[in-house]
């Protein structure tokens, strides 16, 4: 489990197991603070800046990785 | 470093300003009577709401103004102290520099009525600084430019009332704010070391933080508002305001320590702008100083322009006024605007929260 999955988990206040690409975002409360939230988690983890508007339009787990990716 | 790393590094001179021969004297903050706790917005926004929005900006209690009461009536109160403790004649002072976006009236500047309140002399110059996150960075910067130009005595009274300029069903800004106003001693002294800023802006960012009513341009509308909020209340997009700081906070204080060719550890304190508890915590942990940046946003609220004084008076107080203390302030938001300074403080022979 790697610390961005973690911190996903403690934001989306579920089981760290139960966060996977798959997880779909809109399931577990997508909203402003939960974006504010993952901004700061991927600066946190990977040292990137990811755009707001960007990241809130992610329908899945899969999206904010590749996102962060492309953020390179 | 091999050569070719060093051929890489910008050439360019740290950005920024050292001004040499200013001293702080002193800081007063005024806090108004009325307390409010948390449970008093649960009618406005909802319980669920506030405990959403508590979680992330950590406020617990803010102080706000009576219904007549301004921000220049909480700058008098914190000047008054300081005058009196600093034992200034008054016509010693050779300006004052009111900075505040919640004036008293349109014209005259805010600054102008205060002179003469506090009694001041026809010589000292008086005027208003329009900018709030920023804005006691601002205030002493310029108050230190003045003392360069040839000002001996200087007052900075920032604060605000931005408790008058939101509207209670907006959850984004119901209840992050609170009031308060301050003054500042800046005073000439040959001895002291140089004081370092570092300022910028960034006007593309205007629109994320603003109250568009009350000028003199007829609002353009923005579909991103939440519909019903009025002109006259502040409209804030958290997230761009929040992405802003991450980009901003961290390089200015690189910049910032850079120009002064100081490290991070040799800083005793890093006062920041109380924006947002979560957004305080991140970037304390960026600049990696936790212990070193106080938060006390849980008990004021976001204050505006006041936020670094009160953090100084009631967070830094004791060792301030009794310590030679290494201090870097740092303000940023609407505007957007962001500046910092560094200052070596000599202890403080005034330093306190009183309350107007």
């Amino acid at each position: 489990m790697s610390a961005f999955y973690e911190g996903l988990a403690e934001i989306f206040e579920i089981e760290p197991a139960a966060v996977g690409p798959d997880l779909v975002l809109a399931d577990h409360n997508w909203d402003s603070l939960a974006v504010v939230s993952t901004i700061a988690l991927i600066d946190e983890c990977y040292n990137r800046l990811v755009d707001g508007a960007a990241l809130a339009r992610c329908e899945r787990v899969r999206d904010i990785d590749a996102l962060v990716a492309a953020s390179a | 470093m091999t050569m070719d790393a060093a051929a890489a590094e910008p050439t360019a001179p740290p950005p920024g300003f050292a001004v040499p021969g200013v001293r702080l004297r002193g800081v007063v903050s005024a806090l108004p009577g009325r307390r409010l706790e948390n449970a008093a917005f649960e009618a406005s926004v909802g319980a669920e709401a506030v405990a959403d929005v508590v979680k992330m900006i950590g406020v617990q209690t803010r102080y706000w103004v009576e219904e007549g009461q301004t921000a220049s009536d909480l700058c008098f109160v914190a000047a008054e102290r300081l005058i009196e403790a600093l034992a200034w004649a008054r016509d010693s002072v050779d300006a004052l520099i009111f900075v505040s976006q919640t004036f008293d009236q349109r014209l005259p500047a805010t600054a102008c009525v205060l002179h003469g309140r506090l009694g001041l002399a026809p010589r000292c110059q008086a005027f208003d600084v329009g900018l709030g996150c920023s804005g006691y960075v601002y205030g002493l910067w310029l108050a230190s430019s003045l003392v360069a130009a040839g000002c001996r005595r200087v007052l900075v009274l920032a604060g605000d009332t931005i408790s008058r300029v939101i509207d209670p069903s907006d959850r984004a800004t119901a209840l992050l704010f609170g009031d308060a106003g301050s003054a500042t001693a800046v005073e000439a002294d040959a001895d002291a070391p140089p004081a370092v800023f570092v300022l910028g802006s960034d006007g593309a960012g205007a629109a994320n933080l603003i109250v568009s009513g009350g000028g003199f341009r007829t609002p353009a509308p923005d579909p991103r508002r939440p519909p019903g909020l009025s002109p006259e209340h502040l409209y804030m997009d958290g997230g761009e305001v929040f992405a802003f700081t991450l980009r901003a906070v961290p390089s200015l204080v690189r910049d910032t320590l850079r120009r002064a060719g100081r490290t991070t550890e040799e800083v005793d304190s890093f006062v920041l702008h109380q924006a947002n508890q979560f957004m305080l915590r991140h970037l304390a942990k960026k600049i990696g100083a936790p212990d070193r940046t106080p938060i006390n946003i849980d008990r004021f609220g976001n204050t505006s322009s006041a936020t670094i004084p009160l953090v100084l008076t009631n967070d830094l107080a004791e060792r301030l006024a009794s310590a030679p203390t290494r201090l870097m302030m740092v303000g940023f938001g609407v505007g957007y605007s962001w500046g910092s300074a560094l200052f070596d403080a000599a202890p403080l022979a005034c330093v306190e929260t009183v309350t107007a």
